[in-house]
């Protein structure tokens, strides 16, 4: 069996800290509260001039999706119903400036299925939506997750005492895709370290593709190896290892940070809230809303972006064809049109769609497994240490970030 | 019983299989093989629920069926 306690806790906290230089590049380093300015935004126009951070006050460069294309005009939506709109026109709202070619020669999210548009993302998604859906949630959990969360639980639970952030949320959604994907867990940081240099993951995922190609297991690279496209013509061909390897990097980019943070936060709105922590540690039924609540009410991702291919009126501004609009998903989640106190994590509202996971085509794949490694992660916390509560003499978390939101530290004891 | 008498319709062109309407109504949706949503019946929530679920749907694949529904 492989030891997760073999994991070199120094490199994890390295490359988990939101504050560490690896992920300045997404404004790790922006400290302020955003909702009440985004509130002020929103209030004043469903449209402004300018891109979130600009609006936001981040000084810093910040790279995302749609950024930072500094030739184009930017322009960014803060109400639900714009936001909303946007992501259900990809017509007049494309995921990528230009009309992306079949045979691209270099792995990496630029060419995979986030940055695709029309039929053909609608073919590639389809190859392996089936292995996304909530029935294969089982799948995931008892092949990839619970094991890990397990072995995880068990290197805290003697201490009285334990960070979270990077020790527990950080570790588990890496843990599990590269799991899924046949990485040795030695290899799994090594994984996490690369993902700005697509040539180096390609070269660890090569002999694995090569190997299912031989002989299919019961896992993701098998899937996608097996799985076979239908072009335009109805002619059914495998994906090329080309295209396996961006589409594994697009999971390892889209599916460790986002959940890690996420995690964090629901963890963290709930350590804050000690009436509501053992509210949900009696009734387990309320971890599903309060993972949802967690999502509407801070979502990790705060933003998304558009390329708008025609000129439009939208929301009372004139978008010209180029100009990039962003979506701040993390305002539109609070609009008060939308929700009553949008402000408060409340997971007993009722319940009624955010756009934390996004919408329109690109609506997030892993949703599923996400809400199933939160669901599973923390409820192994519940169960198994007691007691559990914030450091009382520890430093008290923040939630930090601009394009990647996520908690400071979760130092708790317990016992 | 034609799909339009059903509590909800589904457009097959513009389902992608997200599952969204699973999670907020899963007595009332289900996939079937190719990953396209279904609905089950007699559906197993109520109407709003059924509603909620509809207005999930992020690529607007859903509309209410059968008497709610104007043609
Ligand atoms: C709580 C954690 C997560 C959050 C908040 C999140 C959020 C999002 C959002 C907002 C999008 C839409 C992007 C767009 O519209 O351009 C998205 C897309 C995507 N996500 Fe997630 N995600 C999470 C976890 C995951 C996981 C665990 C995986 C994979 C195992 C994953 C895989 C993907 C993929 C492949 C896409 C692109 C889908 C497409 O283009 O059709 N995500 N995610
Ligand atoms: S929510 Fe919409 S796209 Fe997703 S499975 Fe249901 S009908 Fe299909």
């Amino acid at each position: 069996m492989t030891t997760v306690q073999g994991l070199n806790r120094d490199r994890l906290k390295e490359l988990f800290d939101l504050r560490s230089s690896y992920n300045t590049l997404m404004g790790g380093d922006f400290q302020t509260d955003p909702y009440p300015l985004w509130a002020r935004l929103r209030a004043e126009a469903p449209v402004h001039d300018g891109t979130v951070h600009r609006l936001s006050g981040y000084s810093g460069e910040a790279f995302f999706q749609g950024l930072p294309f500094p030739e184009v005009p930017h322009f960014s939506a803060f109400t639900f119903a714009a936001c909303d709109a946007a992501l259900r026109d990809e017509v007049t709202f494309a995921s990528s400036p230009t009309v992306l070619g079949e045979s691209s020669e270099t792995p990496g999210f630029e060419t995979s299925m986030l940055s695709m548009n029309g039929a053909m993302h609608r073919r590639y998604r389809a190859l392996v939506q089936p292995s996304f859906v909530p029935a294969k949630a089982g799948w995931w959990i008892t092949k990839w997750i619970e094991e890990t969360v397990q072995l995880l639980v068990d290197g805290l639970v003697d201490q009285g005492r334990a960070e979270l952030n990077v020790d527990f949320c950080a570790a588990i959604p890496i843990l599990t895709i590269t799991h899924s994907f046949g990485i040795p867990i030695e290899q799994a940081l090594e994984v996490r370290a690369s993902l700005s240099q697509p040539a180096k993951i390609a070269a660890m995922l090569a002999p694995i593709v090569a190997a299912r190609r031989e002989d299919p297991q019961d896992d993701l690279i098998s899937v996608l190896v097996q799985a076979e496209l239908r072009d335009e013509d109805g002619v059914h061909q495998r994906l090329s290892d080309l295209e396996i390897y961006s589409f594994a990097i697009l999971l390892l980019l889209a599916g460790s940070g986002t959940t890690w943070k996420q995690m964090g936060i629901v963890l963290t709105a709930l350590l804050e809230r000690p009436e509501l922590l053992a509210a949900v540690r009696s009734d387990r039924s309320l971890l599903r809303p309060a993972i949802e609540e967690a999502l509407r009410w801070t979502p990790t991702d705060p933003m998304f972006s558009r390329h708008v291919t025609r000129d439009t009126e939208f929301f009372g501004k004139h978008l010209p064809a180029g100009s990039v609009l962003h979506l701040c998903l993390g305002a539109a989640n609070r609009d008060p049109a939308r929700w009553d106190r949008p402000d408060e994590f409340d997971p007993r509202r009722p319940v009624k769609r955010s756009l934390g996971f996004g919408g329109g085509f690109h609506i997030c794949l892993g949703m599923h497994v996400a809400r199933a490694e939160m669901l599973v992660g923390i409820g192994a916390l519940l169960d198994r240490l007691p007691n559990l509560r914030l450091d009382p003499d520890g430093p008290q978390p923040r939630y930090i970030g601009m394009y990647e939101r996520g908690a400071t530290e979760i130092p708790v004891v317990f016992g | 019983m034609s799909a339009d008498q059903g509590v909800a319709v589904v457009d097959r062109t513009r389902c992608v299989g997200s599952g969204m309407c699973i999670v907020y109504a899963p007595g009332t949706f289900a996939h079937d093989a190719e990953v396209k949503a279904v609905v089950l019946d007699p559906p197993g929530d109520d109407l709003e629920t059924i509603e909620t679920a509809i207005e999930a749907c992020p690529t607007s694949a859903l509309r209410l069926g059968g008497e709610q529904e104007e043609q």
